[in-house]
C-alpha cells in the first residue's frame, strides 16, 4: 500500500469520529500549548533578567561588602574608603574604588520619595561602567566635579517613563538623609538636607543592577558624600581586575577576604549571573516537567481512545487483512492516526502556546516591582519586559515531543491492531 | 486443466474456550480452474473453516493446504497477506467498509495491492459497471440495500484479479429474487471472466446451480458429485 493511500486512510478514520479526534487533539493541544507557554515565557524571562545584569555588571569586577547590614552598621562595618590604597597592591587589581551609599529622600513636586544616594568618584565609576554611567543629558563631569554636582538616573527624571518628568536636568534637588552619631553609647537620629545641581540625567540602565548604575540611584562626588553623610567608611569596594578569568576571580577574593580577616563579602558578578542562569534553568526545567506531564496525560487519552477505537473497527481489520493487507501496514495505518493526532495537536498547541505567552507578557501579568509606595511616600518602579522567545530548539523540540508521546502511546493499540488474527476479527461482533 | 487449490488430508482443531473443536478431520479435495464448486452442508461441518482455508486466512493444524502450487503451511504473515491479494473473498454479511462510497470500497483492494489512484479508479468503475451499479457508486452501504452490498462485495473481490473467488454464503442475507440475480451475475462471472468459484451455501437449490457439488459433514467430505 502506498504511504499517501496510508496517510488518507488514517484520514478517513479520524474524520469519521470528529468529536472524538477533536476531544483527543485537545489533550495534545493543551500539553504543548502549555509547554511552550512556560518555556518561551521562562526563556524570555531568562533573557531579560541576564541581560539586565549584563547591562549592570561589569564582570572583571569585584564586590566588597560588609559581611552583615544593619542600623548603626557603622560599628561591624570594615570598610573605610582610604582602603583602596591597600586593596590595589593585590596582585591583578588595576583599581579599586570606594562606594558610599546612603538611603535618603527627595522633595519633589510636593511628595517624598525614598531613593538611595551613592556617593563615587565619577571618573573610576565612568571607566568601570563605562557602558551604563553615560549621561543621556547633560554632561557628567568626570574629572574635578563641582561640590554640588548630582547626577540622576533615569527613573528618577521620569518615573512613569511617560514624560512627566519629576526631576529635571539643572534643577537643585533637595536630599534629606538621616545621620546618626553615637553619644553615650547610644546612636542619635539628626535630619540632614543637602541641596544639589542636576548636572546629569544618565540613560536608561533597565531593572537591575548590580554594584553599577541604576535607574533609580542619585550620584554625588565621593569627597560630597564623605562630608555630608559625616563618614571616612564605605559601603561598597568595587574592585576592577585585568581580567575576568576564573583563576584571577578567586585569587584576589580571597586576598581580599583575608585582607579583612574574613569581615567582608565578596561578590563575583559573574558568578552571580552564573547563579542566576543556574536557578534559572532548574525552573524552566521544573515548568517545562508539569507541562510534560500534562502531555503524558494526553497520551494515555490517545491510548485509551486508541484502544477503544481498535475494539470498534477489529471487523474492519478483519476485511483489510482478507484483502490481503499486512500486519505492518495495519501497524502503520494505526501509528499515522496517533501522528496526525499529535502533529495537528503538536501544531495547534505551538500557535496558542505561544499566543498565551504574548499576551501574559503583554498584560503585564509578570512584570516585577511595578509601583511599591506608601500615602505620602511614592515609589519607583523597577520595569522589567518579557519578551517570550519561541526558539527553534523549543519549536522543534514542542512538535518532536507532541509527536513522540502520540506514537508511544499509539504504539501499543497499533500493534495489538496489526496482531489481530483475520478469520477471529472477521467473526468479530 | 491445473488445480489452482489442492488439499491433502486437510485437518483443523481450533479452541472454543476450553473446548477443542475438530473443525476439519481430514479433507481431500482438488479444484481444477475455471471449476465452479459449491460445498454444502449443515451448519458445524466446517465449510467455512475449509474455506478460511484456502482463502489463506487461517493455517491447517495438519495436512496440506496447495494453492496455486504453494503449501499454505509454510508461509509467514506476510507472504500470507500477499497470497490473499489473489483470492476474492465474498462474505455473507458483504463486509463493506461503512465509512467508503461503493466505489471506494471496491478502490480499496487495488488501494492495498499498491496501484494507483488513477488506474484503480478506471478499473473500480468499470467493474461496478460489470456488476450494475455504475449509477450508484458514491452510494455508502447504508445507502445500498442488500443485493446492492453483495454487487458491490463481488466488485470488490474481483479488482485485483484473482484466480478463485470464495464465497461465504454469498446470497445467506438478501431476498431470494435478489439472491437469483446475484446468482445469475456469479454465474456469469464464472462463465465470462474463467474465474474459480467456491461457494459454501446450505441452500440445495443453489448448489444446483453450481458445476460441481461437495457435500460434506462433520468435517469431512462425504459425497462429491459433478452437477
Amino acid at each position: 500500500m502506498k504511504a499517501t493511500d496510508v496517510f488518507s486512510y488514517a484520514l478517513s478514520a479520524i474524520k469519521l469520529r470528529k468529536l472524538r479526534a477533536g476531544l483527543t487533539t485537545l489533550g495534545v493541544i493543551i500539553g504543548i500549548a502549555a509547554i511552550v507557554a512556560l518555556l518561551s515565557l521562562g526563556q524570555g524571562f531568562q533573557n531579560s533578567i541576564t541581560q539586565q545584569f549584563e547591562k549592570g555588571f561589569a564582570t572583571d569586577t569585584l564586590i566588597v561588602s560588609p559581611r552583615s547590614f544593619g542600623i548603626g552598621a557603622a560599628a561591624s562595618n570594615p570598610l573605610f574608603v582610604n582602603d583602596i590604597q591597600n586593596l590595589t597592591q593585590i596582585e591583578n587589581v588595576t583599581m579599586a574604588m570606594p562606594v558610599i551609599l546612603r538611603p535618603s529622600y527627595v522633595n519633589a513636586t510636593g511628595r517624598t520619595y525614598l531613593v538611595q544616594v551613592t556617593g563615587v568618584d565619577f571618573a573610576e565609576y565612568g571607566n568601570t561602567y563605562n557602558s551604563t554611567f553615560v549621561a543621556g543629558e547633560g554632561t557628567i563631569p568626570y574629572s574635578d566635579p563641582p561640590n554640588n554636582t548630582v547626577i540622576i538616573g533615569a527613573r528618577i527624571h521620569d518615573p512613569g517613563q511617560n514624560g512627566t518628568i519629576l526631576v529635571d536636568l539643572d534643577d537643585n534637588l533637595e536630599v534629606t538623609w538621616t545621620n546618626y552619631t553615637v553619644a553615650g553609647g547610644i546612636p542619635v537620629a539628626q535630619n540632614k538636607t543637602y541641596v544639589g545641581d542636576v548636572s546629569a540625567v544618565l540613560n536608561e540602565v533597565g531593572g537591575f543592577s548590580f554594584g553599577g548604575p541604576s535607574d533609580l540611584g542619585i550620584y554625588v562626588p565621593l569627597s560630597q558624600a564623605e562630608g555630608f553623610f559625616g563618614t571616612d567608611q564605605c559601603d561598597l569596594i568595587i574592585v576592577q581586575l585585568t581580567n575576568s578569568d576564573n583563576a584571577t576571580i578567586t585569587g584576589v577574593s580571597d586576598a581580599i577576604r583575608s585582607y579583612y580577616g574574613g569581615q567582608v563579602t565578596v561578590t563575583s558578578p559573574s558568578a552571580v549571573l552564573d547563579i542566576i542562569s543556574g536557578i534559572f534553568s532548574s525552573v524552566e526545567l521544573f515548568l517545562g516537567g508539569i507541562a510534560g506531564i500534562s502531555l503524558l496525560v494526553a497520551g494515555i487519552g490517545i491510548m485509551n481512545i486508541m484502544i477503544v477505537s481498535l475494539m470498534e473497527r477489529t471487523r474492519e481489520i478483519g476485511i483489510l487483512k482478507a484483502l490481503g493487507m499486512k500486519s505492518r501496514t495495519v501497524l502503520t495505518i494505526f501509528l499515522s492516526e496517533a501522528l496526525i493526532v499529535g502533529l495537528l495537536g503538536g501544531v495547534i498547541g505551538i500557535g496558542l502556546g505561544w499566543g498565551l505567552a504574548n499576551i501574559v507578557a503583554r498584560s503585564g501579568f509578570l512584570n516585577m516591582g511595578r509601583q511599591v509606595g506608601g500615602a505620602n511616600q511614592a515609589g519607583f518602579g523597577g520595569g522589567l519586559t518579557i519578551n517570550p522567545v519561541l526558539s527553534p530548539t523549543l519549536l522543534a523540540g514542542a512538535l518532536a515531543f507532541g509527536l513522540l508521546v502520540s506514537v508511544v502511546f499509539g504504539l501499543y493499540p497499533a500493534w495489538r491492531a496489526s496482531k489481530l488474527k483475520p478469520v477471529e476479527a472477521l467473526r468479530y461482533e | 486443466m491445473t488445480a489452482v487449490v489442492e488439499a491433502i488430508n486437510l485437518k483443523k482443531t481450533y479452541m472454543l474456550g476450553k473446548v477443542s473443536v475438530n473443525a476439519l478431520r481430514g479433507i481431500n479435495l482438488k479444484v481444477e480452474s475455471g471449476d465452479f464448486l459449491a460445498v454444502l452442508g449443515p451448519s458445524g461441518s466446517g465449510k467455512s473453516t475449509l474455506l478460511n482455508l484456502i482463502g489463506a486466512l487461517d493455517k491447517p493444524t495438519e495436512g496440506e493446504m496447495i494453492i496455486e502450487g504453494t503449501d499454505v503451511s509454510g508461509l509467514n504473515d506476510n507472504q500470507l497477506a500477499d497470497l490473499r491479494r489473489r483470492v476474492g473473498f465474498v462474505f455473507q454479511f458483504f463486509n463493506l467498509i461503512p465509512r467508503f462510497t461503493a466505489i471506494q470500497n471496491v478502490e480499496l483492494s487495488m488501494s492495498i495491492a499498491g496501484m494507483n489512484k488513477a488506474e484503480r479508479r478506471k478499473r473500480a468503475e468499470d467493474l461496478l459497471e460489470v456488476v450494475g451499479l455504475k449509477e450508484r457508486m458514491n452510494h455508502k452501504p447504508a445507502e445500498l440495500s442488500g443485493g446492492e452490498q453483495q454487487r458491490v462485495a463481488i466488485a470488490r473481490a474481483l479488482a485485483n484479479d484473482p484466480r478463485f473467488l470464495l464465497m461465504d454464503e454469498p446470497t445467506g442475507n438478501i431476498d431470494s429474487k435478489t439472491a437469483n440475480e446475484v446468482m445469475g451475475l456469479i454465474k456469469k462471472i464464472n462463465d465470462d471472466k474463467a474465474v474459480t468459484i467456491i461457494m459454501v451455501t446450505h441452500d440445495q437449490r443453489l448448489a444446483g446451480q453450481a458445476k460441481r457439488t461437495v457435500q460434506m459433514f462433520d468435517g469431512l467430505i462425504v459425497q462429491d458429485v459433478v452437477n
